[in-house]
């Protein structure tokens, strides 16, 4: 009964953006928008736990607002984004999004930052049915069930970012078609969403590949001192170590190990895709395998460009989190131009962007760029190893099929 | 298992001296500070900061890192303990006013940004750092299976010298005779000529070097430097090794930071890792209700 609802409204999914897009791409002039204003709405962590990531999805996203005006705008319209801190706060994120979504009649919204902060405005969105983009959140039940445990597929929620579902996988299957390791030790924050779901994924993963995991050892993500923790991890002498804790916790994990004396590979999920995990780590970390969203130092034209125009206006390099703020942007103007908005009918409007997101396929910085059936992203996986000096380099390019 | 007993002597020799600062105020004032904790967040995070944005070198960061933790002693006296004493305050409303001054330390850490009011102690907000590699000469021997880290193993000396230091102090000083004397019975000690207020200072003011020192120490021999490591890593266990080793007992908190440390680690070896916290307090409360007066609690008639 569910798979045949699902079925069902696949294809009206479908029929409708089939219906949308013909006369969208076929009688829309380039300035039929001239003089409007495309409002949107980024609920971001700037602050709190978050705040490590939400200043890096601004600046993406600020920048693609910025590029998009300036030449020309979506069909004439400008692009309006404002950006609205939710103090990493499950229900000030919520509130935000009420307040977007309702005075300020926003078309469409960006964010939240958390995954934590997800499961509040996910919801409301799909039951205003507004839509809204998710440009870094990597856990489970984002899309398409955002209102788990009930599993009706959300219309209105999108999301550019990798999920762990993805990259932790794909991290595995690359690292074990090269090396075939025999035997791992996962390290997990049990008390951690985050890290206890990505450490369920490699649990579930690890057996397809043959490798034996050894040991799981849980700690809290509060606690300094890991040294028993790695102690233990060490003394069974594993092929790999799975880390799939944020912050600074995989950089520590990393330096025991090392000091310790263990040789082997260190492999992890998102939580390792920024410069600052890298550089804490420096010489230790190097090696250390992740599947990433994007990578710094891919030369197609579609992310040279954005990195160099966001060193240009920010005078540093861009991250993961600054590509899909970025991305997430292109990905709304280019539904947009394509959706035939009335700027009259603010329901009308909101359900015809909806459609026309279903059927972007554009190109970003993270490469060629799709939506599944599901809303999540279709991307190409970046597999990537620390350099030892605070960077990256690339180890495999995996397109999705 | 070697490498987890060092492991276990590593992260009880600070649990010691934290606590040795902890039991000290008890003692003489029958006051818990829980601002205690947060001086020895201050005395890593200003280390760190010297360090790496003032340009100091490290001896340097961690003569001022000490010396502003006492400072900070004499404020937690003058804000905190002093007013409330004058006025006949019951021990509950000091520790209240502790708790409060700690959050608000921890706050403005917190805050702190380049450019901000805090700017010149913190520059990371919320943020966990670490001294990066090679600000600090860390060599690291290996010795069979052990692997002897020399920020981990110097630790161990540091803090079993400045315990003993404060011991001899308590024992066999003048200072420590007053000290005493005011921690049995302040009411005889001022009639005898002692100036007690200045006594209670003293001992808060050792107290919170004390909790400077151990705050610099774990965070350069464990690289996590953020405004909530002496929440999330002191401030209960704090408590649990100086409930273990009898409250006010000095000797009793030292034994008692070396058990709490052997305790959690050979939870995570014998019951796996996830017992660390839970075994440390069932110890806590076996010790409550067996023991009440703690280890040293009922030989140690005389405190501190």
């Amino acid at each position: 009964m569910k798979r045949l609802h699902l079925v069902a409204w696949l294809a009206a999914a479908l029929l409708v953006a089939a219906c949308g897009s013909s006369p969208g791409g076929g009688t829309s002039n380039a300035n039929s928008y001239s003089g409007k204003t495309i409002k949107l709405g980024a609920i971001l962590s700037i602050t709190g736990a978050g705040g490590v990531y939400g200043p890096q999805s601004r600046d993406g996203a600020n920048l693609a607002v910025k590029q998009i005006n300036a030449s020309g705008g979506v069909n004439g319209a400008q692009i309006a984004l404002t950006i609205n801190d939710d103090a990493s706060d499950k229900a000030q994120s919520a509130q935000v999004a009420q307040k977007l979504i309702q005075s300020e009649q926003d078309l469409a919204l960006l964010g939240p930052t958390l995954s934590n902060s997800a499961v509040a405005v996910h919801p409301l969105a799909e039951s205003l049915k507004t839509p809204i983009l998710a440009v870094s959140t990597t856990g489970i039940h984002i899309v398409p069930d955002c209102n788990f445990p009930a599993t009706t597929p959300c219309k209105y929620v999108f999301r550019d970012s990798l999920g762990e579902e993805t990259a932790i996988p794909t991290n595995i299957k690359s690292y074990a078609t090269d090396k075939h390791p025999a035997t791992g030790v996962l390290l997990v924050a049990q008390d951690d969403k985050f890290s206890s779901d990505g450490g369920k994924i490699v649990q579930d993963t690890v057996a397809q590949y043959n490798i034996n995991l050894l040991k799981t050892i849980k700690f809290n993500k509060a606690e300094a001192d890991l040294s028993p923790y790695v102690t233990q991890a060490v003394q069974a002498k594993p092929d790999v170590i799975f880390i799939t804790s944020l912050g600074g916790i995989p950089a520590k994990i990393m330096t025991e190990a090392r000091k310790q004396g263990w040789q082997g590979q260190f492999l992890g999920g998102n939580g390792f895709n920024t410069a600052t995990v890298s550089k804490q780590a420096g010489a230790d970390g190097k090696g250390a395998r992740s599947a990433s969203a994007w990578y710094l130092g891919n030369t197609f034209a579609s992310n040279k460009e954005f990195v160099d125009a966001y060193k240009a206006e920010y005078s540093k390099d861009p991250d993961q989190f600054a590509a899909q703020g970025y991305t997430a942007i292109k990905v709304l103007a280019d539904a947009a131009k394509r959706a035939n908005l009335t700027f009259s009918d603010l329901a009308g409007d909101r359900d015809k962007l909806r459609t026309a997101m279903e059927s972007v396929n554009i190109q970003t910085p993270l490469g060629p760029f799709q939506f599944t059936s599901t809303h999540d992203v279709k991307q190409t996986v970046w597999v990537i190893a620390m350099d030892g000096a605070g960077g990256f380099t690339l180890v495999h390019e995996v397109k999705q099929s | 298992m070697d490498q987890q007993i060092l492991n276990a002597i590593f992260i009880g020799s600070i649990y010691a001296l934290f606590a040795v600062g902890y039991t000290l105020v008890f003692g003489v004032l029958d006051i818990l500070n829980l601002a205690h904790s947060a001086v020895f967040m201050l005395g890593a995070a200003l280390t760190y900061s010297l360090v790496i944005n003032h340009g100091q070198s490290f001896l340097v960061a961690c003569i001022i890192g000490v010396a502003a933790s006492g400072l900070m002693g004499l404020v937690i006296e003058h804000v905190c303990l002093r007013p409330l004493r004058r006025r006949r305050a019951p021990p509950i409303a000091a520790l209240i006013s502790t708790v409060g001054l700690a959050l608000i330390i921890v706050a403005a850490i917190e805050q702190g940004q380049r450019g901000t009011l805090f700017g010149w102690l913190w520059v990371d907000g919320a943020n966990s750092v670490a001294f990066p590699p090679g600000t600090i000469p860390n060599p690291t021997w290996h010795i069979g299976d052990l692997t002897l880290e020399a920020s981990k193993v110097a630790v161990i000396p540091i803090s079993v010298a400045l315990m003993l230091a404060l011991g001899y102090v308590i024992r066999y000083t003048q200072v420590g005779r007053a000290l005493r004397a005011v921690a049995e019975n302040p009411r005889t000690a001022r009639l005898m000529g002692l100036d007690v207020d200045r006594m209670i200072s003293l001992t808060v003011v050792i107290s919170s070097a004390l909790g400077g020192v151990a705050g610099i120490l774990f965070g350069v021999a464990l690289g996590d430097i953020s405004p909530y490591i002496g929440r999330d890593n002191v401030e209960v266990r704090g408590l649990a090794v100086i409930v273990l080793g009898g409250m006010g007992s000095v000797p009793g908190a030292v034994v008692g930071g070396y058990l709490l440390g052997l305790i959690e680690v050979f939870a995570v070896v014998a019951l796996g890792s996830g017992a660390r916290g839970g075994v440390a307090f069932a110890a806590l409360f076996l010790m409550l209700v067996l023991r009440p007066q703690g280890l040293f609690g009922a030989q140690l008639r005389e405190k501190i």
